[in-house]
């Protein structure tokens, strides 16, 4: 366990060893028991694992343990602030957006992203910024409906 | 995974035969591998380097030069294990005499592959491997040049 | 009465996966828990000649490295739950599927050693050490040629590598007669080509054994812990089925491929209380690619005969299907009788003939995968018959108007008796397609396609499917083969606080149970949703259970809640009508209590569910408690049908298909949650269009799987589809206390066929007579079709 590194994650300091070959995602899962965000693939592809590394959306699984020292790490479990979904969870259960679950987390977690930087989408928009997201359950129907919902949550608070 | 094509050489077909049987030559020509080491007659051991997106690794087989007709054709034959997969290969090349000074090579091969290696990224394989070899026997055509005027 | 039933109810399964709290198998750490890996075959066919783990075992953290010779002979391999004969009455060929190969692999991904060590990473490390000798053997990959005189076999025990041919309807001389007969006839060779179920969730297994009590645990991403409960004590381990706990977690989608059992289930159990610690393992993406169960992989030809009006006047299929290179669970059933039995479709075909060759292939095994057999049986159907309107040019929608059963509702006129083996419950064809065109706007579409002149090719493709599902009585299966029962269980646990506990052995991933379910619990019993939790997925809190898969879950699994509730309700009534000393016979039961009839006297289920388990004032004779199973085995299978629609537009330089939109009106019955139901044929859409477009393996002559990763496998992202449009008509099953018939496979049975005609439509108005473009229909394919 060679390295020692500090990541703040969803708002905590952690510090520890992880092997230089250690991913991210394995960082989060089994060092720090969050396993809210998933491994769906080995190729990067299925976006399952995306999380936000200081404020961008990035793939878990492409980035190692050690790159991620110094950083601050959202992962699904510090969506909710202090109990109170995040606009992008609301909508994700008010338009049906996910069915098994699994490929959810990495899902809000792109949307939040594309959110921040383009707080209204058109639906191609929305679309395309999912390209890098599987969804094998709900033909991304809803999930589009999902990001639309929060879009305009986000836009008008309550 | 097939590989084929033709290349024409300005030397005679037996002095083509010379350039191939040289071990550097041979290691040169055959896709993907980087060095061949002398182990017996007409045996090598192989050491190939390949990166092919996020598979990458570092072979090491065996390569028999066989059913030698010299100076007319000859095949080799590969076998390559390694943690991204293995490669079990044979190519045909047949030297044909065009005139006095040039001779033409014409290959003609069949890579198997299988593990990983065969299952991300195959697709692609074949397509660099070809164009992989035109490069090679440029360089070849030009050393065979370079010897020629020396 | 109704007030969740119908309605569009949030799902309460969802906070915990919004908040990423959702419980999947390879989320789930063990004291002492060691990590398992696999290694597999890089080879198709091939002779294993010796397996040296010396390096392997000395590298860091390696506990235990299993080969094939350190199984008992004891331990079978895994077993095949459906058996089909030969048309002359032999038993399939059933050859044995090993849990570690010991000779002989047959596909690349046989599992070959399993290395056990500390950690996932050391365990993979090691794996890379073990040297396995191999002697490469000659494969075979294609199901028709894998018949052929010649070909490597894939088992001793299968000559020809036939597992066994099979035949279903009328006889080939009567559809012979009929077909020459015809005034037109259109036939077509095709494939359907093998795709990947593809959860994103991979496979994963936690083996426990529990030494205290002498009792193992299956932790396993599966549709179905009771089943491989019963199939791994019965068949494959030979231990007590009382001594084995299966729980099915959080299962992070399935769509058929984690029905089934499999070998690596079975290992790390067995070898859990061989090592003395639970053992994990999680597939990788590769490993789910070469190992989950595959679907599809047939190989067709069939003609449609019709006469001068153009009514169907005969059927003839001939298919090869691939089984892979073991069987798997359901395997022989999916190209049989879940394939034969639904080629009478929609349409009043009098005469039908179909026949299956299934074979071995030195390939991944193939089973049921979202639709199982029906959306192969549709594709047939759906592309001969509008391409049989294009060749006699005719509408293809009047032309399926025209040759449409007529209606019946199952209750006053009777079921419809197919050429195939089947009673239709209840159907009414015309309104969905009618429905569809209406959405679609036919009339000026065609104006649209006609006027079309931008280098771009428009087309409209239909398909008007229907499917067997909520499969189904046990008697019947039995008899076609299945070596289950086919019911399902239900437990209404009624807590002394009046709160339900209702445990299902439908197992839910995906598909809203916890919510569906539970609208139908509070409203047949008139409590708040809130009162209810809806509890499956383990084996020993659930009595039995089937499982999910075929559709089945609210048409089997909520009828037998149903009935549970019935049972609920009828004692109740007792307990109530002593405590209001009447009649039982005298009481009303709604809106959560019990009144006598006409009067205001009325005792809550509250009071009676107290008085239930509190019985000090009681019924004399009457048992306490408020806790009642049931068992339903259903009387039919239910037939959900729908008529669906795509428009493409393809572009004439490249080949590229352009998905412009997709209608959909399916009849699935009555409808408990509107969201859920709309959310599963959404689903289903996205599987059934990635087929057409995207999605097929590719394996090589050697038997490589060359697109075995997400990489070099298409999967549809959301940037490929459409925004669907749906719709639907609501035609109840006559036979089950709900009425309903089942959504899950719907989507992808009918979606298919449609996109493909789409095309073909496009091409054949753009003046191209192309009668077929093979499945992916990628833009190099449909070039080809075009350009040929």
């Amino acid at each position: 366990m060679g390295n020692m590194i500090t990541v703040t994650v969803n708002g905590k300091e952690h510090s520890g060893g992880v092997e230089g070959r250690t991913l991210l995602v394995d960082y989060l899962r089994e060092h720090l028991g969050l396993t809210g965000t998933h491994i769906g693939c080995d190729t990067s592809s299925c976006g399952a694992c995306t999380i936000h590394m200081d404020g961008k959306a990035v793939k878990s699984c492409t980035v190692l343990a050690v790159q991620a020292d110094g950083s601050e790490v959202t992962t699904v479990e510090g969506l909710a602030n202090n109990g109170s979904l995040h606009p992008i969870q609301e909508g994700f259960k008010e338009e049906h957006g996910l069915q098994c679950g699994f490929c959810t987390p990495g899902m809000m977690m792109t949307a939040t992203d594309l959110l921040k930087n383009n707080p209204n989408p058109t639906e191609d928009e929305i679309r395309h910024a999912l390209e890098g997201n599987f969804c094998r359950c709900t033909g991304y129907h809803n999930i589009v409906k999902s990001i639309q919902y929060a879009a305009k949550k986000m836009q008008s608070p309550a | 995974m097939i590989v084929e094509g033709t290349h024409t050489f300005h030397v005679s077909a037996e002095q083509l035969w010379n350039y191939l049987m040289d071990p550097e030559v041979l290691a040169k020509i055959t896709p993907g591998v980087s060095q061949l080491e002398l182990v017996g007659e007409d045996q090598y051991k192989t050491v190939s380097k390949i990166k092919i997106g996020p598979v990458k690794g570092a072979f090491t087989g065996k390569l028999h030069v066989i059913d030698k007709d010299q100076p007319h054709s000859f095949a080799i034959q590969m076998e390559q294990l390694s943690k991204i997969g293995n490669a079990h290969a044979r190519v045909d090349m047949a030297i044909k005499t065009i005139d006095a000074q040039n001779a033409s090579l014409e290959f003609n091969g069949k890579a198997n592959l299988s593990g990983l290696i065969a299952r991300t990224g195959q697709r692609v394989l074949s397509g660099v491997a070809n164009v992989i070899i035109k490069e090679v026997f440029s360089s070849l055509e030009e050393h065979i040049e370079e010897q020629n005027i020396t | 009465m109704t007030n969740y039933i119908g309605k569009s109810v949030k799902r309460v399964e969802d906070k915990r996966f919004i908040t990423g709290q959702g419980k999947y198998t390879d989320d789930i750490k063990l004291n002492g828990m060691m990590y398992g890996y696999f290694v597999r075959s890089p080879y198709a066919h091939a002779i294993v000649k010796s397996i040296n783990i010396d390096r392997a075992s000395k590298m860091p953290g390696v506990n235990k490295i299993l080969v094939g010779a350190d199984i008992p002979e004891a331990i079978a391999g895994v077993p095949c739950g459906w058996q089909v004969d030969f048309k002359n009455g032999d038993t399939m060929k059933e050859p044995p599927h090993p849990l570690l190969v010991r000779k002989k692999v047959r596909h690349v991904g046989d599992g070959v050693a399993f290395v056990v060590a500390e950690t996932r990473a050391q365990a993979k490390d090691a794996a890379d050490e073990v040297d396995v000798d191999y002697e490469i053997l000659d494969a075979v990959t294609c199901p028709k040629k894998a018949t052929e005189e010649g070909a490597a076999q894939v088992h001793e025990d299968a000559p020809g590598n036939l597992c066994f041919d099979w035949e279903l309807g009328n006889p080939k001389d009567e559809v012979a007669a009929a077909m020459a007969a015809a005034a037109h006839v259109t036939e077509l060779d095709f494939s359907n080509q093998r795709v990947v179920p593809n959860a994103i969730e991979p496979r994963s297994a936690i083996g426990h054994y529990d030494t205290a009590y002498d009792k193992y645990t299956l932790y396993t991403s599966t549709q179905n812990p009771h089943l491989i409960r019963l199939l791994m004590c019965a068949f494959v381990l030979g231990i007590p089925e009382h001594k084995v706990r299966v729980i099915g977690p959080d299962v992070g989608g399935g769509f058929g491929s984690k029905i089934f059992h499999y070998a690596e289930e079975a290992l790390v159990t067995w070898a859990s209380k061989e090592l003395g610690c639970p053992i994990k393992w999680t597939a990788d993406r590769s490993e789910s690619f070469l190992t989950d169960a595959h679907g599809r992989d047939h190989v067709s030809n069939a003609k449609m005969g019709f006469d001068s009006e153009g009514k169907i006047v005969a059927l003839q299929a001939y298919t090869y299907a691939n089984l892979g290179a073991y069987l798997s669970t359901f395997a022989p059933a999916v190209p049989t009788y879940l394939h034969g039995t639904l080629m009478q479709g929609l349409y009043t075909t009098p005469k039908i003939n179909v026949d299956v060759k299934a074979a071995f292939t030195h390939t991944c095994a193939v089973d049921a995968y979202r639709g199982a057999g029906r959306p192969e049986a549709t594709y047939l159907l759906e592309r001969l018959i509008d391409l049989a309107a294009l060749e006699m040019d005719m509408d293809p929608a009047e032309l399926r108007f025209k040759n449409f059963i007529p209606a019946f509702d199952g209750v006053e006129q009777e079921g419809y008796t197919t050429q195939v083996a089947l009673q239709y419950d209840s159907g009414n064809y015309d309104p969905v397609l009618k429905r569809a065109l209406e959405m679609v706007g036919y009339e000026e579409f065609r104006k649209e396609q006609a006027a079309q002149s931008n280098g771009k090719l428009l087309g409209i493709g239909f398909s008007t499917y229907i499917e067997a599902c909520g499969i189904a009585p046990s008697a019947v299966v039995g008899a076609l083969g299945a070596r289950a029962g086919l019911f399902e269980v239900a437990q209404v646990r009624v807590q002394p606080t009046g709160k339900v506990s209702v445990f299902t052995g439908a197992h839910s991933h995906g598909q809203g149970h916890e919510t569906t379910f539970a609208q139908i619990v509070a409203d047949r019993m008139g409590i708040g949703i809130d009162d209810v939790e809806i509890i499956h997925g383990d084996s020993d809190s659930v009595a039995f259970g089937m499982g999910t898969y075929g559709s089945r879950s609210l048409a089997v699994g909520g009828s037998a809640i149903v009935n549970s509730i019935d049972k609920v309700l009828e004692k109740g009534a007792k307990i109530a009508a002593h405590l209001l000393e009447a009649s039982a016979d005298d009481l009303e039961y709604a809106e959560g209590k019990w009144t006598v009839k006409g009067t205001d006297k009325s005792v809550s289920f509250g009071d009676v569910s107290l008085t239930a388990y509190v019985p000090h004032n009681y019924p004399e004779g009457l048992e306490p408690g408020l806790d009642f199973n049931a068992f339903y085995d259903p009387a039919n299978f239910t037939y959900p049908f729908g008529a669906h629609v795509a428009i493409v537009e393809v572009d004439k330089e490249t080949g590229e298909v352009k998905l412009k939109r997709f209608i959909a009106v399916d009849d699935v019955g009555n409808v408990i949650n509107p969201m859920i139901v709309d959310g599963q044929i959404h689903g289903g859409l996205a599987q059934g269009i990635g087929q057409a477009m995207h999605e097929g393996t590719v394996y090589d002559e050697t038997g490589q799987l060359i697109n075995g990763s997400y990489m070099d496998y298409c999967m549809p992202r959301a940037d490929d589809l459409p925004s669907f449009e749906i719709d639907r008509t609501v035609t109840p099953c006559p036979h089950n206390p709900l009425g309903v018939k089942g959504a899950g496979e719907a989507g992808c049975i009918g979606s298919t066929p449609a996109v493909v005609n789409a095309v073909i439509d496009a091409l054949w108005k753009g003046g191209f007579k192309v009668k077929d473009v093979p499945m992916p229909m990628t833009p190099e394919r449909v070039w080809t079709a075009m350009n040929n």
